[in-house]
């Protein structure tokens, strides 16, 4: 168990030049893809705010939540989703996709799903920068709590690491598990306090139990730090349990990630 | 199978009784229960490549060479027997890595990186990539628009800045036009001569691995059929091509089915949970 840790997070630090390169040449290839490159880095999740504010905000007249409007709400909630959802869902393409890489060179192939997540985090970038204009429109102006972002931002880059190291080998020896895990997505989407609380009212059922195991959710964590950051001026430190709880599920899916990885790594090209 | 550790053992690589093993898909209409039939892709060889050796591996479609090759550079399993390898191996790839979109000089860096050199070697090795490869003013244009030459040529040309103990050469001098593959035989011809670096090297072309070649390694169905000398090697092989050649379609046919049913396997149907925890 621990060598297969070990084993992983030394591929991978050794290799950090590598990994920066194909995330960097691999953007740099998408944007060559479309006339317009980077523009759609930034339009992209900027029409998918644009839709779940005009349907949601608007047309559903949603009232703010809290003392905050809907939109800055949203930005900032769907900013750390538009992490973590492409993470995953390319994250169990990571070494499918590079099949071509791997049979044909030694290749340390651990280090394709922190390719994957660091690529995304540029993404991630662009949108942040979005969700900062937005806010800064809005009234929100910077304050020393968005530093926090800083910490969440890690916290995702963590969690959505550990997955795609299991989903990445998963897929490998099972296909299926990226089209279940594309629609399951969507369902983790709604789960998660992206574009609604996530909190069930006193008049609903079961409510405590329900609220309850909304926070299971690791996501709820992450979606949950980054409008703490920004907006209700809490730490992370405020959040013990949470957070204790946040690292002890990263940690056990790293460490099952890495030795699925270990367990698998010279088998994968049998597996194509 | 430990390849880092660098002993001063004679021997560059050893193999003993080693065997790889392919799954093989079910036809259509077999019965699930009937548990899944493997293929010996290699069975029981045993060999031994002294250092600074240059061996040229023969055989037919099929007959396994780009397994043995894969199998050498580490980058397969193997299923039964013990493999030792001392020092470095790599298998020289020339059209991986390459991304279409992107031009020809980032592809240097592209490739450049996935083979695991850092910023300072990539840089360093970046003219000798250009002034090989003979690119010209496509240097500056995406891949996509290259030629199929051309793009092994810049490919090949970029895997030449590995430096390895071993280099193992699967059918890469069969790319691009007369005048580069001499070019790229004479690189060749220079590490094997100045260097004094082991390298297998897989070809269909017969002068090639003589004129290039010390030892010959044949090998036909996954079995190991002769080592020795390239000359004795070649003839025999050749022989053994012609003869296979002059046979009625039927005969060699039945020939190459019962080689095949040899290789067969049937074995335990394995379940995905067997696979992932077993």
């Amino acid at each position: 168990m621990f060598t297969s840790v070990k084993y992983v997070l030394t591929e991978n630090f050794q290799n950090l030049y590598r990994i920066y390169c194909i995330a960097k040449y691999e953007l740099l290839a998408d944007m060559r893809d479309s006339k317009f490159g980077i523009f759609w880095n930034f339009a992209s999740p900027a029409i998918q705010v644009l839709t779940y504010w005009l349907i949601f905000g608007i047309a559903w007249k949603r009232k703010p939540v809290g003392d905050i409007e809907y939109l800055p709400w949203l930005v900032v909630g769907y900013a750390a989703w538009w992490f973590i959802q492409p993470c995953i869902q390319s994250g169990c393409n990571a070494v499918f996709s590079k099949t071509s890489v791997i049979t044909k060179m030694k290749f340390p192939v651990s280090v394709l799903p922190a390719t994957i997540c660091a690529k995304e985090f540029f993404n991630h970038l662009c949108m942040l920068i979005i969700a900062f204009v937005t806010l800064l429109i809005c009234g929100h102006g910077p304050n020393l709590y968005w530093m926090g972002l800083i910490y969440y931002a890690f916290c995702a880059f963590a969690f959505t690491e550990a997955v795609s190291l299991i989903l990445s080998v998963l897929t490998m020896l099972w296909r299926d598990v990226r089209k279940l895990i594309t629609s399951l997505m969507r369902m983790l989407m709604y789960f998660s306090p992206v574009i609604w609380e996530c909190h069930f009212s006193a008049d609903v059922p079961y409510h405590n139990i329900l609220n309850f195991i909304m926070k299971l959710n690791p996501v709820y964590y992450i979606v949950n730090g980054y409008r703490d950051s920004v907006f209700y001026h809490t730490g992370f430190w405020e959040h013990p349990a949470l957070t204790a709880y946040f690292w002890v599920v990263v940690i056990c899916l790293f460490t099952a990630g890495c030795m699925l990885m270990y367990k698998f790594k010279r088998k994968f090209i049998d597996l194509i | 199978m430990e390849s880092s550790k660098y002993d001063n053992s004679e021997y560059a690589v050893e193999l003993e009784h080693v065997s790889k093993i392919y799954k093989l898909q079910k036809k259509d209409g077999e019965s699930k229960k009937k548990g899944s039939e493997s293929f010996y892709a290699l069975r029981d060889i045993s060999l031994k490549i002294k250092r600074g050796d240059v061996v040229g591996i023969l055989g037919t479609n099929g007959s396994g060479k780009s397994t043995l090759s894969l199998v050498l550079s580490g980058i397969s399993d193997i299923d039964e027997g013990t493999m030792d390898v001392n020092g470095e191996q790599a298998l020289i790839s020339i059209n991986t890595g390459l991304n279409n979109q992107l031009t020809g000089l980032e592809n240097i860096n592209v490739k450049g990186a996935l083979l695991g050199f850092n910023k300072k070697k990539i840089q360093q090795m970046t003219e000798g990539v250009i002034e090989f490869a003979e690119l010209g003013d496509f240097l500056y244009q995406p891949v996509k628009k290259y030629s199929s030459g051309m793009k092994s040529r810049l490919g090949f040309s970029i895997s030449l800045a590995l430096d390895p103990d071993i280099f193992i050469i699967d059918e890469a001098l069969s790319v691009g036009d007369k005048g580069f593959a001499k070019k790229c035989l004479d690189r060749m011809m220079k590490l094997r001569n100045e260097k004094d670096k082991t390298i297998l090297f897989i070809s269909h072309s017969l002068p090639q691995v003589k004129e290039f070649c010390r030892t010959g390694l044949w090998i036909e169905g996954g079995k190991l059929m002769e080592m020795g000398p390239i000359d004795e090697v070649c003839d025999h092989y050749s022989d053994y091509v012609e003869k296979l050649n002059a046979m009625p379609g039927k005969e060699k046919k039945k020939m190459l089915d019962e080689k095949f049913k040899e290789r067969l396997i049937v074995n335990e149907k394995k379940s995905f949970w067997t696979r992932l925890f077993g």
